[in-house]
């Protein structure tokens, strides 16, 4: 009888292996297709671009590489490190302060709490194209253009990144603990950042990578604010490369910076989302 | 970690405040002039920078991506607000935006006053309502109609570019040759959009009248009528003016035999027609066409609020008045000058040619179509106007819609993009 | 936990919601409200010239949804596009996030290469969004590779126009969506099960509880919060689309502004005239839908998991 369950628990794992691995691959199959093309485009040249999608790789990698690393008009690996600098530090800040925040809301009883999370909820449905031209108005008017800090210091307030750690935070947060860490004597800030904060880590990782992304690919905003060529980010540089004049007009370049642009946030995705996992291991050990 | 982290973030926000403050190299008197990209930045290096530091101005340009009107915004923002700008570049497309506007001032009152060989619709379009000049452009750009020598001989019997000119220089003509090319296989545009530049610079009302109504002019209401015309009888593709379906054609086995440009359209835009394999380098050749037009150009606008007027008239001088620097800009950089003396020297040359244009000279063709350009009936909505119309009426021509949809989509577009417009009912 | 000790701890909570509160009315409130605020007035500029702002009242919504010639209002077209645009890539996005996020977590599965198949589906969202459509223009385009293969294959007799029938570009759109997404979604909810206490798991197991059994009595009721997250989010990033459709059809939201956003709405008024009276209005419409929505899924999704 126990026998018998067993056979069977083992054709149904095997058969949810199958679909597990059927669906994976076929996903898979599909984004490694969008990047396939994206390689391809970098590899040939501004003709062969013009005359339409080819399915295979041309010759044209290096010297595209090399065309898109030495033209004069943008750096690359300024603009890299320019764009790294503005990520990471927006990507600390927000995941650091949205943890923080949420974390006062859930945790603490005060008068203003509900309208506060009301207040963030709301203000995370007004499309961000509506206060754009004004925050640049904005910063114009306080000379912050050709400066980082209008791109850095506003993701301290990134609504939709409080609204995920509130959530995380009610499915995973015990008030016992908080409670304990109390009766040991813990100050506040210290239970939030040595307690509260390693059990965030997955939600903390996830939410790294989505504003380091958000920001590394950000065009609108910092092109509005920068203008110095040592300030531009990667975009103002690939937006610069498509503006080109039509003598120096050429879409593999473009292709090239938009393939090199995306590797180092592969990186960085990798070493992030080893957290998210290892934040689990130390979850179960923590149960 | 927590560490790690913070150290990272203290040394980004040092880095950064810090990259942020980095000092101007300030050798002299600031001369900043905003523009969209590197063009014109090389001419003025190779030609007139040397000069004004000599004379104690540091050039500076401030170049913003026209993506997503990024350059315009920043240009408007500096032009109404306190940031220096003494020079800044336009394109035909939008050029009344900032010519008839009071932030650009008259260059005839800083030291700019010949322009007797300028071209006449140059110096138009960079004039206000009145007729102040504002500004000068550093190329011209003729737009011939560009054929193949192969469709041609089979269609008319003849590739000889006057010979070809005489067939086509009337809309008639053309749309008499467009049925003898279909009928032996050919198309002969590739793109519903081909021929709307050669209508629409020769319109006799502008866009938008008085009492800011919309208007159609008969050419803009000839261009639609020769296009149903083309679409329905299929003498033209449906494709966009840059659609990878129009550039197949240029392909040697393309079946297309007209196309319309100016010079740097054929040296640099019809990449798939000098591929050295599959394209046809050497058939083809330019007459003017059933009208004269331009399509595109750069011009240099002085901005009013500039204190280095004397720097701007000269950099304006030497690119319009300077034989030296406009004969370079034909020799080393393949432009087409806005200097009628230095153009009818090349013009001239037994020796000049274009490999392209099996050998033939193209300054000599540009140079006689010039004068029949015109500069007339232009608005500054003219760029989006012409855009919204070609785009919405694109789905009419493929059938997608009717042509009232299409024109009803094409009033809501005017509507959203300029409120003081009014269109009909 | 209101008085531990006699001791109050309201204080730590104003403390430690003061930074984002500070920052956000300083860089983001201000220039938000001035945008509502000018939706009452005219105010735009014609060339270089600024018109207004003068006080209009409620002109602007008015005319917003003042019925044009053949009886449709422009805007409710517009936000009909939008809710089919999301409902297609966003239904499966969550759905197929939530199934990979169990894939990915269960223990029982223990999938290999995991590592591969989490960079991979992340991928498409590195891309940016303007790149993405324009390889998706390239690859549908009438001259493009998949009409070259179903021609060629005698799959269809003739040359497709995908970018100008209404089902195809919206397909497509919604295609790039879900591609551009499904990753990010998947990866959100696997940190939410990740979250969950293993114990429970383990627990469910030594009970003899079946994969199912398991999903809908423990993974779906904890990670409630994290999936009510998930949906808010999409819903709201579903009514602000605007980045492929906008680049797909040259923003024009073809065929016949089927495919025409709300948020694309927004920008044509924005981009050239700098029409803060129109573009107010619309926001505060968006507004009040999004608002109106996300209650309601807000307050049913919370009580359901609550009780």
């Amino acid at each position: 009888m126990k026998n018998k369950a067993n056979t069977k628990g083992r054709i149904m794992l095997f058969c949810a292996r199958f679909v597990a691995y059927f669906v994976l691959i076929f996903l898979s199959a599909l984004c490694l297709f969008s990047f396939y093309m994206l390689i391809i485009n970098a590899s040939r040249s501004n003709a062969e671009l013009q005359a339409g999608f080819a399915g295979w790789f041309s010759t044209h990698f290096i010297d595209n590489l090399t065309n898109a690393w030495n033209d004069a008009s943008i750096n690359i690996p300024r603009g890299m490190l320019n764009s790294f600098m503005i990520a990471a530090a927006c990507s600390i800040l927000t995941t650091y302060f949205s943890a923080l925040t949420a974390y006062g809301i859930h945790v603490y009883d005060f008068k203003l709490k509900k309208p506060a999370f009301y207040f963030i909820m709301a203000v995370m449905m007004i499309p961000p194209q509506v206060s754009a031209v004004g925050f640049v108005h904005l910063c114009n008017t306080l000379k912050l253009t050709n400066n980082y800090l209008p791109l850095i210091v506003p993701s301290i307030a990134a609504p939709v990144v409080f609204f995920y750690m509130k959530q995380y935070l009610e499915s995973v947060l015990p008030m016992e603990m908080v409670e304990a860490a109390r009766i040991d004597g813990s100050g506040e800030f210290r239970t939030f950042n040595q307690i509260v904060l390693p059990i965030m880590k997955p939600a903390i990782a996830v939410q790294m990578i989505f504003s380091f992304v958000g920001s590394w690919n950000n065009y609108f905003i910092p092109a509005l604010l920068l203008d110095k060529a040592e300030l531009k980010t990667v975009p103002i540089m690939i937006a610069q490369l498509r503006s080109a004049d039509y003598s120096k007009f050429d879409m593999g370049k473009v292709y090239m910076f938009i393939f090199l642009a995306i590797l180092p946030v592969i990186v960085v995705y990798i070493i992030l989302s080893r957290s998210i996992i290892r934040g689990a291991t130390a979850g179960a050990v923590k149960g | 970690m927590k560490k790690v982290l913070s150290l990272v973030l203290a040394a980004i926000m040092v880095l950064g405040i810090a990259s942020a403050a980095v000092a101007e190299e300030a050798a002299g008197k600031p001369f900043i002039i905003y523009a969209w990209n590197e063009e014109f930045k090389g001419f003025f290096e190779a030609y007139v920078q040397d000069a004004l530091i000599a004379e104690g101005y540091a050039p500076q340009f401030v170049i913003n991506p026209s993506d997503n009107g990024v350059y315009q915004q920043k240009l408007d923002e500096a032009l109404l607000g306190d940031a220096q700008v003494d020079m800044f570049l336009a394109e035909a497309d939008y050029i009344q935006k900032y010519a008839d506007s009071e932030y650009t001032q008259d260059i005839t009152k800083i030291g700019v006053t010949d322009f007797s060989n300028a071209y006449e619709y140059t110096v138009k379009a960079a004039s206000d309502a009145d007729g102040v000049v504002k500004g000068v452009s550093f190329q011209c750009c003729p737009s011939a109609l560009i054929y193949r020598r192969s469709i041609a001989k089979d269609v008319l019997g003849t590739d000889d570019p006057a010979e070809v000119q005489a067939a086509l220089d009337s809309w008639e003509k053309f749309e008499a040759v467009a049925a003898d090319a279909k009928a032996k296989g050919y198309y002969m545009t590739a793109s519903f959009a081909e021929t709307y530049r050669v209508f629409s610079n020769n319109c006799t009302s502008a866009w938008v009248d008085a009492d800011k109504n919309l208007v159609f002019d008969a050419q803009i209401e000839a261009w639609i009528a020769q296009t149903e015309k083309f679409v329905e009888n299929g003498y033209t593709l449906t494709d966009g003016i840059w659609g990878d379906e129009k550039n197949a054609q240029m392909f040697a086995e393309g079946k297309t035999m007209c196309f319309f440009g100016p010079a740097w359209y054929f040296n640099f835009c019809m990449g798939n027609a000098q591929d050295p394999e599959k394209g046809c380098s050497g058939d083809w050749a330019i007459c003017q066409g059933p009208a004269a037009h331009f399509w595109g150009g750069t011009w240099l606008m002085a901005a009013t609020k500039t204190q280095n007027a004397d720097a701007v008239a000269e950099v304006m001088n030497a690119f319009i008045n300077n034989e030296e620097i406009c004969s370079n800009l034909v020799a080393k950089n393949a432009q087409f000058s806005n200097n009628k003396a230095v153009n009818a020297k090349f013009a001239e040359d037994p020796e000049y040619g274009s490999d392209f244009l099996g050998g033939q000279n193209d300054v000599a063709v540009f140079a006689g179509m010039t004068d029949n350009i015109k500069w007339e009936n232009h608005t500054i909505y003219d760029q989006l106007l012409n855009e919204g119309l070609q785009t919405n009426l694109q789905e009419y021509f493929k059938g997608v819609v009717t042509k009232d949809e299409a024109l009803a989509n094409f009033y809501k577009y005017v509507n959203e993009t300029y409120p003081e417009i009014v269109t009909p009912e | 936990m209101r008085k531990h000790k006699g001791v109050s701890y309201a204080k730590w909570g104003y403390i430690f919601i003061l930074p984002f509160f500070i920052v956000y009315i300083l860089f983001t409130l201000v220039p938000q409200l001035t945008t509502l605020y000018y939706s009452f007035f005219e105010n735009y500029r014609d060339g270089l010239k600024q018109i207004g702002p003068n006080y209009v009242g409620f002109a602007n919504f008015i005319k917003l949804f003042t019925p044009d010639k053949t009886g449709s209002i422009d805007i409710l077209k517009y936000f009909g596009n939008t809710i089919i645009l999301w409902v297609m890539g966003a239904v499966p996005q969550v759905v197929i996030a939530l199934l990979l996020a169990v894939f990915f977590t269960s223990y029982r599965l223990n999938l290999k290469g995991q590592q591969f198949f989490k960079t991979v589906i992340y991928m498409p969202n590195l891309i940016m969004a303007s790149a993405f459509s324009m390889l998706f223009f390239t690859l549908f385009s009438r001259v493009g590779p998949v009409n070259q293969l179903l021609v060629s294959s005698g799959m269809a007799d003739e040359v497709i126009d995908f970018l100008a029938i209404r089902v195809s570009v919206r397909s497509l759109i919604a295609l790039m969506n879900f591609l551009m997404w499904f990753g990010n979604t998947t990866i959100l909810l696997m940190a939410g099960i990740q979250g969950i206490d293993q114990c429970l798991f383990e627990a469910a197991d030594i009970d003899g509880a079946n994969s199912l059994q398991v999903f809908f009595k423990v993974t779906l009721p904890l990670l409630a919060p994290i999936l009510v997250y998930t949906i808010i989010t999409a819903m709201i990033g579903g009514l602000q689309m605007f980045d492929v459709p906008q680049v797909l059809t040259n923003g024009k939201g073809t065929p016949n502004r089927s495919s025409f956003t709300m948020v694309m709405y927004l920008n044509n008024y924005l981009q050239t005239s700098k029409n803060y009276g129109m573009a107010g209005a619309v926001s505060v419409v968006l507004f009040i839908i999004s608002a109106g929505l996300s209650a309601v899924v807000y307050r049913s999704l919370s009580k359901s998991y609550k009780n």
